[in-house]
């Protein structure tokens, strides 16, 4: 656990980058702070490992004051990767990521060792470990960066701004690196960004900082954006926070229709009392094996010869699914949006058909989210609900 | 060349006193250049005054000091070695403070916040990083040397420098002409050592574009060129 007590960090002319700071971060989770450049955020992540001294008051690590304790040895302990990966040139990738362990007097095999099993876990080539940094690319770089800080298994990981120097591809791979590894190894982790949707993706709590080293908010994700403390955060947060917000709760909630699910053996005649039954204008046909096929509209039906099957017909195309154990609320409502019936098709991980969702299911699955929300103040999220951007329901469109 | 073949030991001679005469400056200049750079690194203000001086010793010619010098050292090689050796310690200290500088800043965080000290930084480090900017030095100060040398003939002690005023006196160009070819050769085989072990010492450099390569080729080949007649 990292306590800031009143830390406030005044540079000589009196520039304050950091403002009496309180700030807990809890042992084994991952604290994401955020602002506008110059907020004190850097400032405040660089004196945890005493790469900068605060003017006033304290920081405990796991209860002892850093500033007794000898630098060298405290950062040993401390895992650091920053932006620009700062990498040895002169060093290959084993050699790099073995730097600390040989620091701490560990045998050059017993360090060589260490840096194979760290290059699998952050998943690079095994055949990377005898290259030059300049060899390799820059999401490969920061890779090797996080198995450098990671080596002597440190409790501690600081990061600067990791993953702000690759393209928006690498970097959402190396976010999603990130929450794997945290989900294995817990470490107590410090990441420094100004991206908020990256601090909403892998932060446990977030603290939102004003411009001038004051913190206005530490919230853990859905709070923030369910909830933001001022007008400050609102703006920070940007737009349509209570879509991304969706994101935090599983679709699993949704009170799916079975009743408009018709197999494609079906016979027409059959199809129009069922969707009368259901209050239905739109069917969802599907294979035997209930896969889904597409749609029909009932005013299609009423014009088909009865005795004939669903098959025969000429069926809108489904649209994008949504997997109802895995995906997020906001996955369900972005399918809903982009078909053009309103209705939108949950699946298993087989891709089999659960059921369907409109508009009045997802708001009553939303009211029901917030009231368990405001219920308990801290719900269990569900990191992997977050869905990727414009890829809700992978894999599942019409052919 | 049948006149070189004959008189080939006394060639092998001035050859060998050359080599010594001109290599010495360069080991002593190092050696100086290095911990006054890595200072001059550490503690700034320290910087502008050592290049003013570096610079007066660069711009001082050396004949001046070879005459001076005779009065406190006497016809011995020293009084051609110190004057060398100022003159490869003013080439060199820059390019040890350049080389220095020239670690990104985000590698030298990097180590503080892993627990390098000051001292293991610089020699695991830093000084590793700032290998291809000194030796790129050391190749100006050793063709300069080598060249510079020849000029301490005028004081009588010049190795193949030897060959130039004794072929003028005697009315020999062969004499001049074969000491002009050993020199060149000499200048031509120390900066492609100086190569090879950059090549060795920075294998991360490999397949890595460098600038300034030929630069510093042209300048050499100039200076050997005008000093030498």
């Amino acid at each position: 656990m990292i306590t800031f007590e009143s830390v406030t960090k005044r540079y000589p002319g009196g520039t304050v980058a950091v403002d009496r700071l309180d700030l807990t971060v809890p042992a084994g989770k991952t604290m994401v702070l955020v602002g506008p450049s110059g907020c004190g955020k850097t400032t405040t992540l660089r004196m945890i490992n005493r790469l900068v001294e605060p003017t006033e008051g304290r920081i405990l690590l796991d209860g002892r004051d850093i500033a007794l304790s000898d630098p060298s040895s405290l950062r040993r302990g401390i895992g650091y990767v920053i932006q620009q990966t700062g990498l040895f040139p002169h060093r290959t990738v084993e050699d790099n990521i073995a730097t600390v362990p040989l620091l701490n007097g560990w045998s050059k095999a017993k360090a060589r060792g260490r840096s194979r099993e760290l290059i699998d876990l952050v998943g690079l080539d095994p055949a990377m470990a005898r290259r030059y940094p300049h060899q390799l690319s820059g999401g490969q770089q920061q890779r090797v960066g996080v198995a450098r800080a990671l080596a002597a298994d440190p409790p501690v990981l600081l990061m600067d701004e990791p993953f702000s120097a690759v393209d928006p591809i690498v970097r959402a791979s190396l976010q999603d690196e990130l929450i794997r590894l945290q989900a294995e190894l817990h470490k107590t982790v410090v990441l420094v960004t100004h991206d908020v949707e990256e601090a909403i993706k892998v932060g446990d709590q977030v603290a939102v900082f004003y411009p001038h080293g004051k913190i206005a908010q530490v919230d853990a994700p859905q709070q923030l954006l369910g909830a933001p403390a001022d007008d400050y955060v609102e703006n920070f947060l940007g737009f349509d926070r209570g879509i991304r917000r969706l994101g935090f709760f599983r679709a699993d909630g949704l009170d799916l229709d079975t009743e408009a699910v018709l197999a494609e053996g079906t016979t027409i005649e059959q199809a129009r009392q069922a969707a009368k039954r259901a209050g239905e204008s739109w069917l969802l046909v599907t294979s035997a094996e209930r896969l889904p096929r597409g749609w029909v509209a009932l005013s299609d039906l009423e014009s088909a010869p009865g005795q004939e099957t669903l098959a025969g017909l000429k069926l809108a195309p489904y649209g994008h699914t949504f997997r109802v154990g895995a995906d997020s609320l906001r996955a369900a409502l972005d399918a809903t949006v982009l078909s053009r019936t309103g209705r939108a098709v949950g699946v298993d991980d087989e891709g089999q058909v659960v059921g369907i969702t409109s508009y009045d299911q997802l708001r009553a699955a939303i009211q029901a989210a917030d009231e368990a929300v405001s219920r308990d103040a801290e719900p269990g999220r569900s990191r992997d609900a977050e869905p990727a951007p414009g890829a809700a329901g992978e894999g599942t469109r019409p052919s | 060349m049948s006149w070189a073949w004959a008189n080939r030991a006394m060639l092998a001679h001035y050859l060998g006193q050359h080599l010594y005469l001109s290599l010495m400056p360069i080991l002593f200049g190092t050696v100086i250049a290095v911990p006054l750079g890595i200072a001059c690194v550490r503690w700034r203000w320290a910087w502008p005054p050592v290049l003013s001086l570096t610079s007066i010793f660069y711009a001082l010619p050396s004949l001046a000091l070879f005459l001076v010098l005779i009065d406190y050292t006497g016809l011995t090689d020293w009084t051609v070695i110190i004057p060398l050796t100022l003159f490869s310690m003013s080439v060199l200290v820059p390019n040890v403070v350049d080389g220095l500088r020239s670690v990104p800043d985000p590698v030298r965080q990097a180590a503080a916040a892993m627990g390098f000290g000051m001292l293991r930084r610089l020699i695991q480090v830093e000084l590793p990083l700032a290998i291809p900017v000194v030796i790129a030095g050391l190749r100006v100060a050793t063709v300069a040397s080598i060249s510079l040398v020849s000029v301490g003939q005028l004081i009588g002690i010049g190795g193949l420098g030897y060959l130039f005023t004794d072929g003028e006196q005697r009315d020999f160009p062969t004499e001049i002409y074969a000491g002009l070819v050993l020199l060149v050769a000499l200048a031509l085989a120390a900066d492609a050592v100086l190569l090879v072990a950059r090549r060795l010492l920075t294998p991360w450099e490999r397949g890595r574009v460098r600038r300034g390569t030929r630069r510093v080729l042209a300048v050499a080949w100039l200076g050997s060129r005008t000093d030498a007649t």
